[in-house]
């Protein structure tokens, strides 16, 4: 390095205020970000201008600035201190600016819209907020609300749409897995017409959810395609079938069983009744548009594997179905894996289609937990509950997590034993 | 696997005198594939089928498979729906081809730039941001969904185009896919621009772009969807009329339709025709990168 040079000197002793602007330049692009997203009343007349919000802002959202500004003035320091260190050697200098100038749009946006939001949610999730009121610190009646379904059945909204996405999910995530391995090993065959096939079974799935729900929604009218076809089927085997308006239909799939042989399941033991005939209806709506985008992943992993591991399994005289298991599933692990996690994630957060086709009904046997989220913040059922709203975002979110974490376990360590 | 076994036989002996057998079985995996296509091409199908019948048709029991008379003006109707407040349908069909690829051109645009320095640069710091990014692509969507609906609030973008494209302009998803292939480009050819005395953003523009041209369609093409598809954001931010896109407008058609199914169908072709057409003219780029990350709105 030409630290020697006059030129250097200069610019050595020119790093302390660089380094100071720098601390100052973090901070307050952070603290903006905070402001923004600072937790107070919004309405048209705390909106108004800059000065009325930031007069509103002294007034509710200190507390939540407090902490905000520790944060930022800690990752001020350390901005402060990695330019202190590198502004005297030019390259890396340069590279410094230059790799934070290429990554600042993805930055500011991210903060803002992700970071700056999410904080916002945590401390509002705390506190009784309805946008038009200043935010009330409550402590954890918000989470504490989630489950007092437990004891009190008129509450049973939020437990009713955890018991429906786990169904959901513990049916869904199986089924659409198994399908896209057996559509990719399908297609994975020496033939020819392969890309053209590839095309035609993914092309529905780019369509969006709305279309595919609406156009699914016409089936399972009573009058619809779905009754006609059961009804025909049956009618080969001499058997009647009586139309049923499919996303109408609140008896779930054990207490039909138990119906079958003469039992009853009271309407306030709806935990044992399994997911519903409407439920079910969006289920398969949902495996059958997820399973071709899953497949195309699968396909791609297949045309990984070398193919001398099957010429040496069939020399050893292994068959096909033993090839399968032996090595294409071992192989296929760690795809199945991402699979199953994309899938979970995607099945716990359910909305579009429960939001068109049902409204969490019949008996709420639909409900899931981003569609009440939905409800509560803009306040479909009653008064607007910004604060209970983002509380369920955030249990759900742990939800996520555990899951995602709980499934990498599992797979990875059966990923050992081979 | 009795598939990949046949591969492979024909790939490593000298090609064996085909049994008769042989052709048989083909002849069945054809017809599986085909019956496969056709299962999953059906709901399609019906739907396009649908359209043309009258009102009375499309809820009459049993259904059958094809029009009495083929009613091609249900999709003039559907086409001069007015709902007032200058809600048409050319209005929303502009509307959301505007959204995706505005969208789509900015996030190719900071998607590339990001992942250039994650995958190109040295600074202290680098790959602390890069598993921030990781992280946050954990955050369900759920959790931003009200908290950033409040901040659209305070800065006054609710109601306006830019609610959707401001923080749709960058995807932690994109920028990893990118990050990826960036990584994968031989260096040879920047070290010998950097001799030259290249900068980084030269290199960037240069020598990077024009050789991730198939991975920036790829983000282009999926971000395109993504926006196309996006249902719940606009749900949430776009409230009159003039500005809603096709699937916010199809919800209320159908809430406004109730039983007549054959414009609530028209509306949903209108919507699926285009970006299965889009898919079926870039359907490489699309399935690689699906294949690659898993990403797809």
């Amino acid at each position: 390095m030409t630290t020697n040079d006059p030129q250097g000197s200069a610019i050595r002793s020119s790093r302390t205020p660089v380094a100071i602007a720098a601390f100052f330049v973090v901070v307050i692009i952070l603290m903006t970000i905070a402001l923004f997203n600072a937790p107070t009343m919004g309405g048209p007349r705390v909106m108004a201008t800059a000065s009325t919000y930031l007069a509103e802002v002294r007034r509710t959202a200190l507390p939540f600035l407090g902490a905000v500004a520790l944060l930022s003035i800690v990752l001020g320091l350390v901005a402060a201190r990695t330019i202190y260190r590198e502004w005297p050697h030019p390259r890396r200098r340069h590279n410094l600016i230059m790799g934070y100038l290429f990554l600042s749009p993805y930055l500011l946006i991210t903060l803002t819209f992700t970071v700056g939001v999410v904080l916002f949610a945590f401390y509002i999730s705390f506190n009784n907020y309805d946008i038009f009121t200043p935010p009330e610190w409550t402590g954890l009646d918000n989470y504490a609300k989630a489950f007092r379904g437990f004891t009190n059945p008129a509450e049973k909204d939020f437990l009713q749409s955890l018991h429906n996405v786990l169904w959901y999910s513990l049916i869904v995530v199986p089924t659409q897995t198994a399908l896209a391995i057996l559509l990719a090993v399908l297609l994975n065959a020496r033939i020819r017409f392969k890309q053209l096939f590839r095309t035609i079974f993914y092309a529905p799935s780019v369509t969006s959810s709305v279309v595919i729900t609406l156009i699914f929604m016409w089936f399972y009218l009573k009058t619809g395609y779905i009754n006609f076809f059961i009804a025909k089927s049956l009618g080969i085997f001499g058997l009647s079938w009586e139309n049923i308006n499919w996303l109408g239909d609140p008896r779930g799939l054990i207490q039909l069983i138990v119906e079958a042989f003469g039992g009853r399941i009271p309407s306030a033991q709806w935990y044992l009744r399994g997911p519903s005939i409407a439920w079910m209806a969006i289920m398969f709506q949902n495996i059958f548009t997820t399973a071709p985008t899953f497949m195309i992943m699968f396909l791609a992993a297949l045309q990984d594997i070398n193919p001398t591991l099957y010429e040496a399994a069939s020399i050893d005289g292994a068959n096909a179905w033993q090839q399968f298991r032996k090595i294409t599933l071992p192989l296929l692990r760690p795809i199945i894996l991402l699979v199953v996690v994309l899938g979970t994630i995607g099945t716990l957060q359910v909305f579009d289609q429960v939001y068109l086709a049902t409204s969490g009904g019949p008996l709420g046997t639909s409900l899931t937990p981003v569609y009440i989220v939905f409800r509560e913040a803009l306040g479909i059922l009653g008064p607007i509950n910004m604060g209970y709203a983002s509380a369920l975002a955030f249990i759900l979110a742990l939800l996520i997590f555990f899951f995602t974490f709980l499934q990498r376990r599992f797979i990875e360590r059966g990923t050992e034993l081979y | 696997m009795a598939v990949n076994t046949q591969t492979l036989k024909r790939a490593t002996t000298q090609e064996p005198p085909k049994p008769a057998s042989r052709y048989v079985g083909t002849f069945f995996r054809y017809l599986i594939l085909s019956a496969i296509g056709l299962v999953l091409f059906t709901p399609f199908i019906l739907a396009m089928l649908g359209t043309f019948k009258t009102d009375a048709e499309i809820i009459a029991f049993p259904p059958k498979l094809f029009p009495h008379n083929w009613l091609v003006k249900n999709w003039a109707r559907v086409w001069n729906t007015d709902l007032g407040n200058g809600g048409t349908f050319p209005r929303w069909l502009f509307n959301t081809a505007f959204l995706s690829v505005t969208v789509a051109v900015l996030e190719v645009i900071f998607c590339s730039m990001a992942a250039y320095a994650f995958a190109r640069m040295e600074f202290p710091g680098r790959d602390a941001v890069f598993n921030f990014m990781l992280a946050t692509m954990m955050i369900p969507a759920a959790v931003t969904l009200i908290p950033a609906y409040v901040l659209m609030t305070k800065l006054h973008l609710i109601n306006t185009f830019w609610s959707l494209i401001l923080p749709g302009a960058v995807n932690a998803g994109g920028i990893f896919l990118l990050t990826q292939f960036f990584k994968s480009i031989p260096k040879d050819l920047e070290e010998a621009a950097f001799i030259d005395g290249a900068s980084h953003s030269e290199i960037y523009r240069e020598v990077i772009l024009p050789l991730a041209r198939p991975a920036l369609l790829t983000v282009f093409i999926l971000q395109f969807q993504a926006m196309w598809n996006n249902f719940l954001q606009p749900l949430l931010y776009l409230n009159t009329a003039d500005k809603y896109v096709l699937n916010v407008a199809l919800s209320i058609f159908q809430q406004q339709f109730k039983a007549q199914w054959n414009l609530t169908l028209v509306g949903a072709m209108f919507n699926a025709i285009p970006i299965m057409i889009l898919f079926f003219i870039f359907s490489k780029y699309y399935i690689e990168g699906v294949a690659y990350t898993g990403i797809k709105g």
